[in-house]
């Protein structure tokens, strides 16, 4: 197993290193002087010169760009927060992000689970629908609609005096429970992301029902749950894994439109102020906790699946 | 006429009258794109504060949102934002991640490898971050808001057409055909891209196009990226109303956002093939 596991450890560092490779060609491929797009070009101008060796070939700024980034350096924000280090504000940032990703995450495959188990059975029901329904709701149109209608009805039951203004009126300016529940929700639900998993995993349990062991325990008499959650174990792997590049990317919306912190909100905030060196910082830990999901995501299927360990072996 | 022939058999004849209707749904929008701006409706001229939030009329079919503008005009418009750089996403989707894997599921060995890794390196990066940093880097404009989409969603494409074009390249009529002197790249088109792959690289690009739909009303809606007011796009006429009650000129753009979405959906089973368990 540790063979095919240290390849994969490569791999991923391979794929790792030519992200970041390729987001800094996409900076010095730009067209012009990176700097002259910052909204405080002159301010910045000599120290950022100096810092990026804009005056070096592309090679050369590549090399001491990594060796920044080997030393766990990412640089200073140039017009998010002034001065202060990328580093500092996305250890700040991420772990709320990541908890609300892994949360989605846990909920979206939970969800999608239980909605296959019902949908492989091939019985007809609302269920499906209701599934790829979910899919055609893009992520901030949900947002908008679940928190106009909560602020809506909340304003509505106080103005005829039925309640009182409650704890997370309204909901983008109160930090709540009710909040960070609705938020992972969303990002679990919407998008396509409930229905992507539902399909996959429903595939994979159709296949499994019609499997010969499972036949052949149903013949026993025997009760064929646990196996097939068992063999579905390594499916629902790679369906994790496939989600959570979506799952960043959607952090990003619900946190801007919520209100939350995270470094979603501080990735946008950031993009839309040209703060080169936080962008690149946080791409970069995306990119990295990608890495790192499919790694893990391999290694657990390594490690369940006896099969695969053959195959890839 | 023998190919359109073969299209209409494959698809409008097969086709139920929902996939029919997202069909003629997704061309109105195509049209609109290409037709509205010739209206004559003067984009930044048509503030109207004594005809604000106006419900619909004859005069305006969908009512005005709170500025006294035309809803109906203004949805037509706001079609612009994302036709284009839907097509471009799909051109550039199509390019990028069909030729290229295509090649590599036939040839296999270092070039399969190479590709596999190019594709894995694009997608490391989230959709929509990889799209913001491009953005952030050349700067907001509607070819390269195509483009961007596009070159996100190649991986995606490319391990589609790969996986299937790796399960071909023992087929059986493959070899066949090779050896009765078919043109490797004939065989390539014709027998692989255009008849194993074409209904899931139809699938596909008809997905990117969803997605355009889909991010640039994101941007738009979020401010800052995508198209700025007073220029239209279902994005922006959506949040621009925020606050001010439920009436037309919110549910309308919603609406007509769903509807788009569902009928590049519905269009993409039709011409993939639906995925159905027995």
């Amino acid at each position: 197993m540790v063979g095919p596991l240290a390849t994969r450890a490569l791999w991923g560092l391979a794929t790792l290193v030519g992200a970041v490779t390729g987001m800094f060609g996409l900076m010095v491929l730009a067209p012009g002087d990176p700097i002259d797009l910052l909204p405080n070009a002159e301010a910045v101008r000599p120290v950022l010169a100096a810092e990026w060796a804009l005056d070096q070939p592309a090679p050369v700024r590549l090399g001491r760009w990594w060796g920044r980034l080997l030393s766990g350096e990412l640089g200073v924000s140039l017009s998010y927060r002034p001065g202060m280090p990328v580093a500092e504000l996305v250890w700040a940032a991420a772990p709320p992000t990541a908890l609300r990703v892994l949360g989605a995450l846990a909920t979206v495959l939970a969800l999608g689970t239980a909605l296959a188990w019902h949908t492989s059975r091939g019985e007809r029901g609302p269920s499906r629908a209701v599934a790829q329904a979910t899919s055609l709701v893009p992520l901030f149109l949900a947002v908008h609609a679940v928190v106009a209608s909560l602020n809506g009805g909340a304003f509505a039951l106080m103005e005829a005096g039925w309640i009182d203004r409650p704890g997370w009126f309204a909901l983008p300016d109160q930090a709540s429970l009710l909040r960070t529940t609705t938020s992972v929700l969303l990002l679990a639900v919407a998008s396509g992301s409930l229905a992507e998993v539902h399909a996959d995993l429903e595939v994979a349990l159709a296949e499994l029902r019609r499997s010969p062991f499972v036949v052949a325990a149903r013949a026993r008499g025997e009760s064929t749950t646990a196996l097939l959650l068992r063999h579905l174990l390594p499916r629902l792997c790679t369906v994790a894994a496939g989600r959570l590049a979506m799952l960043l990317g959607g952090a990003i919306v619900v946190e801007k439109l919520m209100l939350l912190p995270g470094a979603g909100a501080m990735l946008w905030n950031a993009a839309l102020v040209r703060d080169y060196e936080l962008v690149l910082g946080l791409s970069f830990v995306a990119a990295a906790a990608v890495v790192l999901g499919r790694f893990l995501s391999d290694a657990a299927r390594l490690f369940l699946d006896p099969r695969w360990r053959e195959v890839t072996g | 006429m023998t190919w359109l022939s073969a299209w209409w058999h494959l698809t409008w004849a097969r086709g139920r009258w929902p996939q029919r209707a997202a069909a003629l749904w997704l061309l109105l929008v195509l049209g609109a794109a290409l037709l509205a701006p010739l209206g004559g409706y003067a984009v930044g001229a048509d503030v109207d504060l004594t005809a604000a939030s106006q419900g619909p009329s004859l005069a305006h079919w969908l009512g005005t949102d709170h500025l006294g503008r035309d809803v109906a005009w203004r949805l037509a418009l706001a079609c612009q934002a994302f036709v284009g750089p839907g097509l471009v996403a799909a051109v550039v989707a199509g390019v990028l991640g069909v030729l290229p894997a295509a090649v590599a599921g036939l040839v296999g060995g270092g070039v399969a490898l190479g590709l596999r890794y190019l594709t894995a390196v694009v997608a490391t990066l989230p959709r929509f971050v990889l799209v913001l940093l491009l953005l952030m880097i050349y700067g907001d404009s509607a070819p390269l808001l195509g483009a961007a989409i596009g070159l996100a969603y190649a991986p995606e494409l490319s391990e589609a057409v790969y996986g299937r074009v790796e399960e071909l390249r023992r087929a059986d009529f493959l070899e066949t055909s090779l050896a009765h002197g078919v043109s490797w790249w004939r065989l390539l088109f014709l027998h692989v891209l255009v008849g194993a792959a074409g209904g899931l690289v139809a699938r596909h690009l008809l997905r990117a196009f969803a997605f355009t739909v889909v991010l640039e009303s994101t941007l738009s809606y979020l401010g800052g990226f995508g198209v700025q007011e007073p220029w239209p796009s279902w994005g922006n006429m959506l949040v621009f109303e925020w606050g001010r009650g439920l009436g037309v000129a919110q549910i309308a753009p919603a609406a007509m956002l769903l509807f788009t979405v569902g009928a590049c959906a519905s269009v993409a089973g039709w011409a993939g093939g639906e995925r159905h368990v027995r």
